[in-house]
């Protein structure tokens, strides 16, 4: 009965989707012939095209009128020029090679209030002036979404992870509600690369429950490139790359800043979030910048909407220090920043045994001990201690007609968990990682204004130490043995820009050198374990602008990624998991080929993006179980081999707006994905089920007021064969072949509310505020991605007020 | 060119600074308990039966002795944990006698007919503990005697141990053979 009402509702939702995409889609059609009345026509626009950062003019860009035929190119000094405008709304875009696309609207228009960019000429031409700022991007004809500046104070005071939902396809693997790592088209923790400002972040990202250190108040825009893309930033990004960028630093006089303060109702979390920066100039067009940055968060224990649960407190601290010298000749920054952070982990989710979870499992919920009703900041056992710091130096120098960058930056980071244990027993688990990041790209001039490219170099050294030091481990009961790992590639990019077409081409070649010390069990000699591991990848991909309100963006890229040192050394229980987890020192590395389609339409009205992926990866590297029991102290545990198959990672991505009106409009987004193991033919285990969500927003130019609905599907797509051939029969005793514990929770729909407003102060100074309200009806639900959903219900009503004063 | 000779220098002062040896002290490791001693006494002759797996989890298999004992009789029943991988043998038993508030033994034969166990030791709260107890077999028969050791930290600050196994989780679960002669 249960399942059939669940057909329907989703059948409902199938159809709900299916008008309303084609009734905006006929909308937009109608809609085409507005906005056409005859007006005069002589307004004049010119200005320059500049690279926002270095301030030098680019020739060559295309600046095109949007809804008309009217384009022009710069010139050497970056100029363009255009006439016979007609007053109104116009919108520019502008596209050069290696940047990224920019549009801007402006107003043709007499307007005194309007000083900005904006003369009347002596021929009573209304003129206008447009400087149009360039951000040069690394990659650009890779299927990316992105999330501004504006989204982003809209969505700060959560952790990465949580924020990076926003954008359609990503999702989060969660362990509890503090710890979030993102979920790219499927693929998650070592398949992912996060750059943090033009570094790439170097952690135990292996561990599920180990999410990135990076606050999100670092960054002002974040780029999501969707499917592998390793030709830039070498192994690993099979299933995607994460983007953090701050802002430039200023090159004017003054001090400006931003302050923010954050707090939410469910755990109390307070968050405070600044940032200054000043400039000085000097003489011969130099200049000296610095900007400092720090977060503070506390959050005490959240609450679903039944019970509190213990233990579920976060403290963060979190700073940074950048400080840049400029000339005419050379960009200079160095940049210092520690991320802190003490998580507590929910007691009533620590078991001994599969007994222990079976029992929690079906006791619905956790016991009343685990859910007090008195409020509590405090930590205990078991949490997680995290530091991460990261030291850098970026050097960008201008040749003739070129450009070379060098960037050296050196991280460490520690993790240290402490498990419940007895007595005065401290310390569970030290990881400590040291990375040297090395990197240099050289920009060469473009050939003829049509080729534009890169050439580039990076390396990384890295150690990895849990036990005495890195070449005399001092225990054999760690959970990875230390490592030393060296890293080398070398990349090129090319990229040619034609009329419509922009048509971009990569290779890389990687080198990886592992050493790893390790004392294997039972015994006491150190074993050194060697690696060496090389790949050629490649990408292309064509960018077609049909019209200009229709682009069409396929890439085709091949990505790889070593076995990391888990894999091929894991040997023991995973005690959260309630699994015995065993490595393979033969696996091999995977290879993934990913294929995409990305189809942007966009008009007034209605704006809409489809993106189709198919990722296919050889060799791919997953825990399957093999049905067996593995006797311990504590009983038996269910045991699981990391094993090899093919997959495929199949999927589409749909984001739809339609502008109702001036102030109304209405965005749906619906990701669905195929994982499958076809090497046996079956699922795979713990993939994000579809999803679709839909928001109604209301904005003008000051406010703003939202409903959204999400809706998560059930995850009927789960693995239920054994795919391990060599166990004989009669040594299987557990029948689960899945690998859960419990079968995937049902559908969820969750309600949120925001709204906002912005005032406007003088000296360009403002405030904005808003009041966002998620889970807004007190929903309980589980999500399949959260570890902890065989204990608790997921967080229940919290509202956020966030107060951001910039100036 | 100056600056571009400062930050080349930098950059050599920070990969020597990250050059230094860094050690991760062994002196706290994770808890291992690779032995499990029962000692049954009656009338002067004690017997002991083991759970041992001196390598840890996984590895080569545990080996667990099974327990004979005569059928109508009453034997003390004292219990010892031990972590045989370090030298000397770390005992675990003192570590649970000294946090007797947050643990508890349980032993449950199954059939229940076997035996019965009472617990011969008890807590600053008055609740039993199992370091020592007594155990009265039935009739001849076969079965199995699982052996629990439940840990149950305060959490938040708020005891939870309130005698039955519940609240927790299993720092030990071992059944083994029992044959009542």
């Amino acid at each position: 009965m249960v399942a059939k009402r669940n057909i329907l509702f989703r059948k409902n939702y199938l159809q709900i989707l299916i008008i309303y995409s084609i009734s905006t889609f006929l909308i937009s059609i109608f809609a085409q012939n507005v906005d056409k009345s005859p007006n005069t026509c002589n307004c004049q626009l010119h200005g320059e095209v500049l690279d926002n950062y270095t301030k030098k003019p680019i020739a060559g860009a295309l600046v095109i009128i949007k809804g008309t035929k009217k384009n022009t190119e710069t010139d050497a000094e970056g100029h363009y020029h255009f006439e016979k405008l007609c007053h109104g709304e116009i919108t520019l875009i502008c596209r050069i090679l290696s940047y990224g696309t920019i549009e801007l609207t402006l107003n043709l228009q007499h307007d005194e209030d309007h000083e900005h960019n904006f003369n009347l000429s002596e021929e009573e031409f209304h003129l206008n002036h447009v400087e149009i700022k360039a951000q040069k991007i690394e990659n650009i004809n890779q299927p990316k979404s992105l999330i501004n500046e504006g989204q982003l104070s809209r969505l700060q005071g959560q952790n990465l992870g949580e924020i990076l939902k926003d954008i359609s396809g990503v999702s989060s693997l969660q362990t509890g509600s503090s710890i979030s790592k993102p979920i790219i088209h499927g693929l998650h923790s070592n398949r992912i690369l996060t750059i943090n400002n033009g570094i790439r972040l170097e952690s135990q990202n292996w561990g599920s429950e180990h999410a990135p250190e990076i606050d999100p108040f670092e960054a002002q825009k974040i780029t999501v490139l969707k499917g592998a893309s390793g030709v830039r930033y070498g192994a690993d990004a099979i299933g995607g790359i994460i983007i953090l960028e701050n802002s430039p630093l200023p090159d004017t006089a003054g001090i400006t800043g931003q302050f923010n303060q954050i707090y939410s109702s469910n755990g109390r979390q307070i968050v405070s979030a600044g940032r200054l920066q000043n400039a000085k100039i000097l003489k011969g067009g130099q200049s000296l910048a610095v900007r400092i940055r720090g977060t503070f968060k506390k959050a005490g224990d959240i609450s679903t909407p039944d019970y509190r649960l213990i233990n579920t407190s976060l403290n963060e601290l979190n700073y940074s220090a950048t400080i840049g010298y400029k000339s005419n000749r050379i960009i200079s920054e160095a940049y210092y920043s520690r991320f802190n952070t003490k998580i507590g982990i929910f007691s009533g989710a620590h078991i001994g045994n599969l007994t222990d979870l079976n029992e929690a499992i079906e006791r619905g919920s956790p016991l009343s001990i685990y859910t007090p009703e008195k409020f509590s900041y405090e930590i205990g056992r078991p949490y997680q201690l995290v530091t991460h710091d990261i030291f850098k130096l970026k050097n960008n120098l201008k040749l003739a007609n070129s450009s070379l960058q060098i960037t050296i930056a050196n991280q460490n980071d520690s993790r240290t968990e402490v498990d419940i244990l007895r007595g005065s027993r401290n310390l569970s688990q030290i990881f400590y990682l040291n990375t040297t990041n090395f990197e240099t790209v050289w920009d060469h001039a473009p050939i003829k204004k049509l080729i534009s490219g890169s050439i580039g170099l990076n390396g990384i050294y890295q150690k990895n130490l849990t036990t005495g030091t890195l070449e005399k481990p001092t225990s054999a009961s760690v959970l990875i043995p230390n490592y030393r790992n060296l890293n080398f590639g070398i990349f090129a990019f090319e990229r040619i820009l034609k009329n419509k077409w922009e048509i971009e081409a990569g290779i890389r070649a990687d080198f990886r050198k592992m050493q790893v010390f390790r004392i294997p069990r039972g015994q006491q000699s150190i074993i050194n374990y060697k690696a060496d591991n090389q790949n050629l990848t490649g990408t292309i991909s064509g960018n077609f602008r049909a019209t200009d309100y229709l682009n069409i963006l396929v890439n085709f890229t091949s990505a790889w990624r070593p076995p990391s040192v888990n894999e091929w050394f894991s040997d023991g229980v995973h005690h959260g998991a309630a699994s015995f987890e065993k490595g393979d020192e033969n696996l091999s590395s995977e290879k993934a080929l990913n294929s995409s389609i990305t189809i942007n339409y966009e008009r007034k009205i209605f704006k809409s993006e489809v993106h189709i992926y198919h990722n296919s990866i050889k060799n791919f590297i997953f825990l399957t179980p093999t049905g067996r029991p593995v006797l311990t102290i504590r009983g038996a545990f269910p045991e699981f081999w990391y094993a090899q198959t093919n997959a495929n990672f199949t999927g589409i991505d749909i984001i739809n707006t339609l502008n109702i009106n001036s102030l109304m409009s209405l965005n749906s987004k619906y990701s669905l994905l195929f994982a499958n193991d076809i090497t046996n033919n079956q699922p795979l285990i713990q993939m994000p089920s579809n999803r679709l969500e839909n928001s109604l927003k209301f904005e003008n130019k000051q406010s703003y007021i939202s409903i959204s609905n999400q809706y998560i599907f059930k995850q009927n797509r789960i693995p239920t064969k054994l795919i391990i051939k060599t166990i004989p029969k009669e040594e299987i005793i557990y029948k689960n072949f899945g690998g859960d514990y419990t079968s995937p929770p049902p559908a969820y729909s969750l309600f949120s509310l925001a709204i906002g407003h912005q005032f406007y102060l003088k000296n360009k100074n403002n405030i904005s505020t808003s009041l966002t309200i998620n889970n807004l009806s007190n929903i309980k639900y589980r999500d399949y991605l959260n570890k902890f959903r065989y204990f608790t219900d997921e967080m229940g009503l919290n509202c956020t007020i966030r107060t951001s004063y910039s100036f | 060119m100056k600056n571009v000779l400062i930050l080349l220098f930098g950059g050599i002062i920070l990969s020597i600074s990250s050059c230094k040896e860094k050690e991760i002290e062994p002196t706290e490791e994770n808890e291992l308990i690779t032995t499990v001693k029962l000692n049954f006494e009656n009338a002067g002759t004690v017997t002991t039966f083991k759970y041992s797996d001196p390598d840890g989890d996984g590895g080569a298999m545990p080996n667990i002795e099974k327990i004979n004992l005569q059928a109508n009789k009453a034997y003390n029943l004292s219990i010892e944990l031990l972590d045989e991988s370090k030298s000397p043998a770390l005992n675990i038993s003192d570590e649970v006698s000294e946090e007797a508030d947050e643990h508890l033994f349980i032993y449950t034969p199954s059939p229940s007919s076997l035996l019965t166990y009472t617990y011969g030791d008890k807590d600053s709260k008055s609740l039993g503990v199992g370091l020592i107890g007594k155990i009265t077999t039935n009739s001849a028969g076969s079965g199995k005697l699982k052996v629990q050791l439940r840990h149950q930290p305060p959490v938040g600050g708020v005891a939870t141990k309130n005698g039955t196994a519940t609240p927790g989780s299993d720092d030990i679960n071992i059944d083994f053979d029992v044959e009542v002669k």
